[in-house]
């Protein structure tokens, strides 16, 4: 083995290209990251939102809550079937709601508009769903103008600001209260009384979809089927990961964008790099005699500058993935197609995240390496010792 | 122009440095043709619709709720209309499909007057019009799905409790900027099909594009669409389809930013590489420069053969990569980007120019710092010096 002291000095002695190929590296890795961030943000608010023993009933044939439509009446058969959860007080954990999009306008000039999803929750919506808190104000009053929203969709949105009167349809909600839902898709959304919304979109009798709570996957199993089963109901039920994993396909578009731009950065970077060792080995020429003629096997020098390689670009990754950090838990939205809404979620440079981008430095690094590498250890040591 | 042949034989020195070089610099800027291409072509595809002289009509509360189709007659009775016609999307499922593409419910005698930057034979168009499940369907969909006449598409409704089996009985072709992804079937067959469901959704137009007479007429009709149904059960919005599309945009999120933050990256970067490996050139020539001073070559020329071999190669490498963008999504099949949007994805002239110009700039960037210690370096030092 070559001592690894020998390459870090090489790398200090030509620091300018050094520090140009890490830079070059680094700012690829650091677009790569940022792209993945986005994705993996998606992926985790899609995937943490669903909980195994909550159920979605839809119209058959509709694959969101937004498509779906439910009468009343319908609904209300429902809620007599076996297998929905009570609570403490003997409430069913049933909850039938109205769900409506609303094209609202975003903070900031020129920010756009973007449709958002208003729900009518009933009291009893709440409870269903594991997770849900007040985090600031309070809870919205049945029978009022009043909503609540999450602290994303208050900074997002005008008129979503708690204390701000937010327009449904030409109708001023005032927003009471700042909602927790554990990150989920649930805070993407703005709710509010169920009758008042259906009052205000001239939607009485009409649902959406009803949320269910159920015991134990197996009750989960038998309503569905149940649900499922009967012609007169024409609906369908879900469990909410599924639901979601359903809708996850809308970030497969950002998922495919954002893996081709890595892929593609990184070949460029490739080159970038082999360019660098390349020139490195050229002007080492003596040094390779020297090493070999001192004893070092052709496959010790092929390790050596392989790691000198491998090295720069692990530095490049570094000052990549150290750049992108302070983005990390940056709020953004985008188009949820199935729903026709917007989806907000966080950047998340996890550890996946992290991982992808050391790997994409480390393809730089031996890809682009190797090849200058094998250059050296093709040099005759005779030749090699004689070049100036 | 006479210092011509030896900036080339100075870029061909070191053939595999260059060529790294320039390869590095065209993929990274196919990379940035691509995705400003998503931008250029959002704002011709809008500048054009300028020209169409169309007005989208929408309910008031939103594209979720319905446009009555009784109001269809009402605009076309209107002072300035030259055709209106429903265009109800389906959203349907086709086969494995996850995301549906564009398939819209129409009235067939007035579709291809409305979108009339569109062509359809008229033997096809009179054979689709009296066949009720018929079906036309857009040039490139067509190639990307292997469709032709005769043949059967089969839509599951998601947004309809309705499937809809149509016929290919024709198929439309445009221009670059228009989108030949889209399929167009009777609103009549979709209408009869939500009665027999007894659906709350038969008689709904969706939306309701409106053909003016001529441009200037747009902002009057508007206004009088808006007013003729504000006091109806079902107020609707009109607004020019360039606003209409701008919508679906702004619904992306800020993609244009993200967008420039990457190819920022992507050319801060390139200038670091490209700059590096002519720096390495250099160096090798240290003593050449010195010669060419000697012989008494000026500063400022010594400078700009240098300058001039940077951008050499960094426009050769841009050509490959915008180019071979172009050619790409001009003639490669990119059905996986079918997203809403993405459907009429195609690289624009003026991208190709922006991208070169980026190219140029990267190459005079990057030949900056050679240059200039090239041009200062004393000429006994470069001499003497060994490298």
């Amino acid at each position: 083995m070559v001592p690894i002291k020998y390459n870090i000095r090489s790398l200090r002695n030509r620091w300018v290209s050094s520090l140009m190929t890490i830079l070059g590296t680094g700012l690829v890795v650091w677009a790569s990251v940022l792209a993945f961030g986005l994705a993996d943000g998606l992926d985790h608010t899609l995937a943490i939102s669903g909980d195994p023993l909550d159920l979605i009933v839809m119209r058959k044939g509709a694959t969101s809550e937004t498509n779906s439509i439910i009468s009343e009446s319908t609904a209300r058969e429902i809620d007599t079937l076996a297998g929905v959860a009570t609570d403490a007080a003997g409430n069913k954990l049933y909850s039938s709601e109205l769900v409506v999009v609303v094209n609202t306008p975003r903070r900031g000039e020129q920010a756009g508009s973007a449709n958002l999803i208003v729900r009518g929750v009933p009291p009893v919506g709440k409870q269903v769903r594991t997770g849900f808190r007040i985090v600031e104000g309070r809870e919205n009053k049945p029978g009022l103008r009043e909503a609540i929203t999450s602290r994303t969709m208050a900074r997002r949105f005008v008129g979503a600001g708690l204390g701000e009167k937010l327009d449904i349809f030409d109708a001023p909600f005032e927003i009471v209260g700042i909602f927790e839902a554990g990150g989920s898709a649930s805070e993407s959304e703005v709710w509010t009384d169920l009758e008042v919304l259906a009052q205000a979109t001239k939607r009485e009798g009409v649902r959406s979809a009803l949320q269910i709570r159920v015991n134990s996957p197996d009750d989960a199993a038998t309503l569905m089927n149940r649900i499922e089963n009967d012609e007169q109901f024409g609906l369908k039920a879900v469990t909410e990961p599924q639901y979601f994993l359903d809708q996850a396909q809308a970030g497969m578009a950002i998922k495919i964008v954002g893996r081709t731009i890595a892929i593609v950065l990184t070949i460029g970077a490739m080159f970038a790099v082999a360019n660098t060792m390349y020139a490195a080995v050229a002007s080492r020429a003596r040094e390779i005699g020297t090493l070999r003629a001192v004893g070092f096997s052709r496959r010790t020098v092929l390790a050596s500058f392989l790691l000198e390689s491998l090295l720069l670009c692990l530095a490049g990754g570094a000052v990549g993935c150290l750049g992108a950090l302070p983005l990390n838990g940056l709020s953004t939205g985008t188009a949820n197609w199935a729903t026709f809404s917007e989806l907000t979620f966080s950047f998340r440079f996890g550890p996946a995240v992290l991982a992808q981008a050391v790997l994409l430095a480390v393809l730089m690094g031996v890809i682009g390496g190797l090849f200058p590498a094998i250059r050296a250890t093709r040099m005759k040591i005779v030749d090699a010792l004689r070049e100036i | 122009m006479k210092f011509l042949p030896y900036i080339l034989k100075n870029v061909l020195r070191n053939k595999l440095r260059s060529v790294f070089t320039g390869l590095s610099i065209a993929v990274s800027l196919f990379l940035v043709t691509v995705l400003y291409a998503y931008i250029n072509m959002q704002d011709e595809v809008g500048k054009e619709s300028e020209k169409y002289a169309r007005i989208v009509v929408t309910a008031k509360q939103g594209l979720m709720f319905p446009v009555p189709i009784a109001h269809l007659d009402k605009v076309r009775a209107m002072q300035g209309v030259k055709a209106a016609s429903p265009l109800a999307w389906f959203g349907g499922k086709y086969k494995d499909d996850k995301i549906p593409f564009a398939q819209f419910a129409t009235d067939t005698s007035a579709i291809f007057t409305v979108l009339d930057e569109f062509t359809v034979p008229p033997e096809q168009l009179s054979a689709w019009q009296k066949d009720r499940s018929g079906c036309v369907v857009g040039e490139k969909i067509a190639r990307k799905r292997g469709w032709t006449f005769g043949d059967k598409v089969v839509l599951k409704g998601d947004i309809y409790p309705v499937n809809l089996e149509l016929t290919v009985d024709g198929i439309y072709d445009g221009p670059e900027s228009s989108d030949r992804e889209m399929l167009f079937y009777h609103y009549e067959y979709l209408d009869e099909l939500l009665k027999q469901a007894r659906s709350q959704l038969a008689g709904n137009a969706g939306t309701i594009f409106v053909k003016a007479q001529s441009a200037d007429m747009l902002p009057s009709l508007m206004t009088q669409i808006q007013a003729r149904f504000a006091s109806s059960d079902s107020p609707v919005r009109a607004v020019t389809e360039q606003a209409f599309r701008q919508m679906f945009t702004e619904m992306l999120g800020n993609v244009r930013a993200y967008i420039r933050n990457v190819a920022l990256a992507v050319v801060v970067s390139l200038v670091c590489v490209a700059g590096n490996a002519m720096a390495m050139s250099l160096r090798e020539r240290t003593r050449e420069v010195a010669v060419l001073k000697a012989i008494g070559f000026s500063r400022t020329t010594v400078m700009s053969l240098v300058l001039f071999e940077a951008m050499v190669i960094a426009v050769g490498g841009g050509l490959v990569g915008t180019l071979g963008a172009r050619a790409l999504f001009t003639f490669g099949d990119i059905s996986f980007m079918a997203i809403p949007g993405f459907a009429a994805f195609y690289v624009p002239w003026s991208t190709v120019i922006f991208a070169l110009a980026i190219a140029a700039a990267v190459g005079l960037a990057s030949g900056m710092i050679p240059a200039w210690r090239a041009a200062r370096m004393s000429v006994v030092d470069g001499l003497r010096k060994v490298v």
